[in-house]
């Protein structure tokens, strides 16, 4: 096997005057979970369907197991799409089996491993249910397992964590894991930024398109430097009285009722330092924490306020669905 | 090919395991069935009615009466004809003429009874239900009466339902026999002449021109087996437009069902496109065809049932057989049937993939129907009228071709119009199939919907697209 299940380089994309994916190049080193990070509509999905063949890039090279996607490639490949869907008449078993028996799987050993994966899910009470009978998490679960069925080289999740509520986030957490540990490489897409923060050996950050960043979870944090979070009330600029003594601050967040900025620490300077700084000039302080890197920072650094505005409102998209 | 298989085999079952294929296929059958018992109870149940005929002497009730006859004479005739066709063992001719003769007396529908009135307020009660005449089927009211006018310049007919009028159309005819017997007798000729006359013209038989070889072979008269491929490449040519106007639905719902339940992406990671289009194209071919086929082994169990009862029936299918057995028509029937199918279940995949709801779909039902309802206009001229041109031009437009090819096979077209309409079939069939392909993609792949069809014709040749 290649040393890189995936390699796509300066792969671009356009819509018509929109140019979805520009100039993106990536490998995904064998054996490694990557967390493909970015706001809805930064191009993680276009990218994804072109790494599978399923859209043609208008220019750049996609290898996949060191060809073009072709079929043969692809029964290595287990995709689960960020649409979900399912055949709703079939029950969970043929499911299950179809999707395994499409990867190459014989009759027999795909129904087998039908029954082994709805066993090890708890779910082998429902092996005859129709698809459109269960509930919402479970479909959704038996289109994980059929991802996982033909037990995949690479695994490429396209937002699996959307639509799970936080017991099976944490159950698909365990899987990733699982599925790691017997030796699949993973390249999920998220914005949820915690789930990379927990299972990525690297991440890859999008953002309108294009690659902001491309490294191991220390890299991304090293981009940061050391830092401090304070909270003041809504409509005080930190920045610019925090400005003429040394200190960068970016917003961060902003609930309506009150702000919270990371303040960006020069060398030699303390969180303290930066506290001390902002009561002298009369801020009203609601909160103050010396920083603990956090991957939401990094993007935010990385892309400025827009696009953390975008990533917001994926997260809230999220959650509202 | 395996994956192939593969999504024929889920979309067959999925399609034979839902209740609504069960119901189609029964049918036809239970249709036929009910249809055929309602017939024949319908016949057994018509009521006898009474009618009577109010005149000074007998001249018109006779003359009713010889209409009858004449008709259950010719009813004999033809039964005797079928029977002779049929080469029955069992009975012969003169037989089965006295038996539909002595049958057709039985099964009369309406029954002359002695007039209880003689004009038409003493007839009134009877007429209207409220008082009974004696027949041979026991007391019952009058049906009809029909009376001379007083001036005896008409025969009216009086009935309390004038929506059943056989009797009056077969009084009518009698009158009309009565008439001309009187103007040939006031002419001084016999009552008989004009049969004379009928049986002095020379008859026009039919001859089939052969070779002589051929015509030494199996001599020149038109028999069964002339006409057959006739009717061989009409059957053929509605075939494939039944099995084509059948998997409409089937191709339409089945696209729409995955469209909605965004599973192209999936599918796509496993197969590729052509493997996908080509599995679920199979699949609704072999629906219909276990449709056809469940309706066909039906319809032969019937005609065995009916075959065992009438010995020669075996001598009528002959022909037919030879006919379907014939490559001059079975090898360009079966491309046409093939290449038609591709064709037609193409276009209509790649529409169902536009569509995301049934209501959608609908939209695109009517210009549809149009589409495939010129092929069976064209059908029906090209069976009316044989030689026309208008079918010769009409067989060169690729969308009519694979019906219209069969139809004029029987016809010995020359062979270079067979072989260039049977490529430009296979060319077109290849065209559609490359922009249905794109257009399934658009759909399918890109998200394009019937309301975007401008953007459906950029995608196509990739000047747009939508963000995924």
């Amino acid at each position: 096997m290649p040393s890189s299940p995936l390699i796509m380089t300066s792969v671009t994309k356009r819509f018509g005057a929109f140019t979805a994916v520009d100039s993106l190049s990536l490998e995904v080193p064998d054996g490694q979970i990557i967390g493909f990070l970015g706001p809805n509509g930064a191009g993680k999905s276009t990218s994804l369907r072109m790494a599978l063949g399923i859209m043609e890039p208008d220019s750049g090279e996609v290898e996949l197991f060191g060809d073009k996607p072709n079929v043969r490639a692809l029964q290595k490949v287990g995709f689960l799409p960020e649409e979900r869907g399912l055949y709703k008449k079939m029950t969970a078993r043929d499911t299950i089996s179809h999707f395994a028996r499409l990867k190459g799987l014989s009759a027999q050993d795909a129904r087998a491993r039908a029954d082994e994966l709805l066993g090890a899910t708890g779910l082998e009470e429902f092996s005859r249910t129709r698809i459109s009978k269960l509930s919402k998490g479970m479909a959704q679960k038996v289109q994980i397992l059929s991802t996982l069925a033909h037990r995949p080289d690479f695994l490429i999740l396209d937002e699996p964590f959307s639509g799970l509520d936080p017991v099976n986030q944490q159950a698909l957490e365990d899987l990733i894991r699982t599925e790691h540990a017997r030796g699949a490489t993973i390249l999920f897409s998220t914005h949820v930024m915690e789930h990379a923060e927990r299972l990525c050996d690297r991440i890859i950050m999008m953002a309108r398109g294009r690659k902001v960043l491309d490294g191991t979870l220390q890299e991304a944090f090293a981009t940061l430097g050391q830092g401090a979070r304070i909270s003041v009330e809504a409509g005080f600029d930190l920045a610019a009285v925090l400005a003429p003594k040394g200190f960068e601050a970016i917003r961060t967040t902003d609930t309506g009722h009150g702000e919270t900025w990371r303040i960006d620490l020069p060398p030699g300077r303390e969180a303290q330092d930066a506290l001390r700084a902002a009561l002298e000039a009369g801020a009203p302080i609601t909160g103050f924490a010396p920083e603990e890197a956090r991957l939401r920072d990094v993007f935010v650094s990385l892309v400025g306020e827009a696009d953390a505005a975008a990533l917001a409102a994926s997260l809230a998209e999220d959650e509202a669905a | 090919m395996r994956n192939i298989l593969l999504i024929f085999r889920r979309d067959y079952l999925g399609y034979v395991k839902a209740w609504g294929f069960w119901l189609s296929l029964a049918a036809v059958p239970l249709l036929m069935i009910i249809g055929a018992a309602l017939a024949g109870f319908a016949a057994q149940s018509s009521p006898v009615r009474y009618f009577a005929v109010v005149e000074p002497g007998s001249i018109y009730a006779n003359a009713i009466e010889a209409e009858f006859q004449r008709r259950e004479q010719a009813d004999a005739e033809r039964t005797s004809e079928i029977v002779e066709q049929l080469d029955l063992p069992a009975m012969g001719e003169d037989d089965a003429r006295a038996a539909a003769e002595g049958a057709g007396v039985a099964n009369r529908k309406f029954i002359a009874v002695p007039a209880p009135a003689e004009s038409i307020d003493g007839l009134r009660p009877y007429l209207l239900g409220e008082k009974t005449v004696s027949g041979p089927l026991g007391d019952k009211p009058l049906f009809a009466a029909l009376i001379l006018a007083e001036d005896g310049s008409e025969l009216e007919y009086w009935s309390d339902d004038v929506n059943v009028d056989q009797l009056r159309y077969l009084a009518q005819d009698a009158m009309l026999r009565l008439a001309r017997r009187d103007a040939l007798t006031e002419a001084g000729l016999d009552e008989d002449f004009l049969q004379t006359v009928d049986d002095a013209a020379f008859a026009v038989p039919a001859r089939r021109i052969r070779t002589v070889e051929e015509q030494d072979a199996a001599g020149n008269e038109v028999t069964m087996a002339d006409r057959a491929p006739m009717f061989v490449a009409g059957g053929l040519a509605y075939f494939l437009w039944l099995m084509v106007f059948s998997i409409i639905q089937y191709l339409l719902m089945g696209t729409i069902e995955e469209r909605s339940n965004k599973i192209f992406d999936t599918l796509l990671t496993s197969v590729k496109l052509p493997e996908l289009l080509a599995g679920k194209l199979l699949a609704v071919f072999a629906v219909t065809s276990t449709m056809m086929l469940s309706w066909g082994l039906f319809a032969f169990a019937g005609g065995t049932v009916v075959a065992t009862q009438i010995p020669g029936v075996g001598n009528i299918i002959e022909p037919f057989a030879a006919a379907l057995a014939n490559p001059a028509i079975i090898v360009p029937g079966l491309i046409s049937f093939i290449l038609g199918y591709i064709m037609y279940g193409m276009i209509f995949m790649a529409l169902g993939s536009l569509c995301d709801t049934i209501q959608e779909a609908q939209t695109l039902l009517s210009p549809m129907m149009i589409l495939l309802m010129l092929p069976m206009f064209a059908i029906f001229i090209a069976f009316q009228d044989p030689g026309s041109p208008l079918v010769d031009i009409a067989s060169w437009i690729p969308f009519f071709t694979p019906f219209l090819l069969i139809l004029r096979m029987p016809h010995d077209p020359p062979l270079w119009e067979v072989l260039a309409q049977m490529g430009l079939m296979a060319a077109f069939a290849l065209l559609i199939l490359w922009l249905s392909t794109k257009v399934y993609r658009a759909g399918a792949v890109h998200g394009a919907g019937i309301g975007d069809m401008g953007g459906m014709l950029k995608r196509m040749v990739g000047l747009k697209g939508k963000a995924a």
